[in-house]
């Protein structure tokens, strides 16, 4: 019964979700600036594609395409708000 | 109604079908809301004004523990679609309310830090850092507290009905809802507060 109700891939996404928070934390350490950031920015992308593959299960409908699709288009917007807004107010790009 | 016996419940009519690929749609324009947000947020993280600075009222440990609770809580709700589809109701039921208890104790912990920086002098009006915090956190929150409702209306049909194409429908939606809310969660866990802290 338990091994039913706890499908080993649903107890695998589970534990590298918890190791990669974990493994982000490093960025409280002392180092470069530039490596945290490239930290973070790998293990959320990580852990946003475990629970897009395996909870929400995304693959195994039979429209698949377009909500690749729909979720790629929606990403490009979200990634062009957010760094086209950091290009012209943080990074300075005019001065 | 046409019903498919080779898919699971929930993907059994094509109603069924479109309203998860509807549901998909609204969570890309859910992807396109939080971007703005974070944007505003992350231009406006260092202006803080003559408050006080996000290294200065953020703390690891409440953080560390809503991290924990929500993945949790994502973990439970994929078990329960996982309980739905072989069948088992009472499992399903029980996951779910494991579910709405966990997103309950995130809420708490969250509300209790919102009232921790209002009382060290942080409120929605500060400054421009605490305006873009309070917007970015509070919309999520919001989205945690709709969830509350909406899961606990599904559990009350689901105990009326049983598990029908109808009620599975449901519960899978909001599976995907759920797990949605956690992905952002990550994103403020990574890029709001170790980046603060950092």
């Amino acid at each position: 019964m338990i091994k039913q109700l706890f499908p080993i891939k649903h107890v695998a996404g589970y534990i590298s979700s918890l190791v990669l928070s974990a493994v982000a934390l490093v960025v409280l350490l002392d180092m470069p600036a530039a490596s945290k950031m490239a930290i973070l920015f790998v293990t959320a992308i990580l852990q946003a594609s475990v629970q897009l593959m395996l909870f929400m299960h995304v693959g195994e409908s039979d429209n698949k395409k377009s909500i690749y699709i729909n979720i790629a288009y929606a990403l490009f917007v979200g990634l062009v708000t957010i760094f086209g807004t950091l290009f012209i107010f943080v990074w300075g790009w005019y001065s | 109604m046409k019903i498919d016996a080779t898919q699971p419940l929930e993907y059994g009519t094509e109603e069924n079908r479109n309203r998860i690929f509807g549901f998909w749609l609204f969570l890309g324009a859910e992807i396109a809301l939080f971007a703005t947000l974070f944007t505003v947020y992350i231009v406006l993280a260092n202006r803080f004004a003559s408050g006080p600075s996000g290294a200065e009222i953020f703390e690891i440990t409440p953080v560390l523990l809503e991290t924990f609770l929500l993945l949790t809580s994502s973990f439970t709700i994929g078990l329960a679609v996982h309980a739905m589809r072989l069948g088992l109701k009472k499992q399903m039921m029980m996951f779910m309310i494991i579910t709405l208890l966990l997103g309950a104790g995130f809420l708490g912990i969250e509300i209790f830090e919102f009232f921790t920086y209002v009382h060290e002098g942080v409120t929605l009006s500060t400054s421009a850092f605490s305006s873009s915090l309070f917007t970015l956190l509070g919309t999520h929150g919001a989205h945690v507290t709709f969830g509350l409702l909406w899961g606990t209306a599904i559990l009350i049909q689901i105990k009326k009905h049983g598990l029908d194409h109808s009620t599975a429908n449901k519960s899978f939606i909001f599976s995907l809802y759920w797990h949605f809310l956690d992905v952002v969660w990550i994103f403020i866990f990574s890029f709001v507060y170790l980046k603060g802290l950092m």
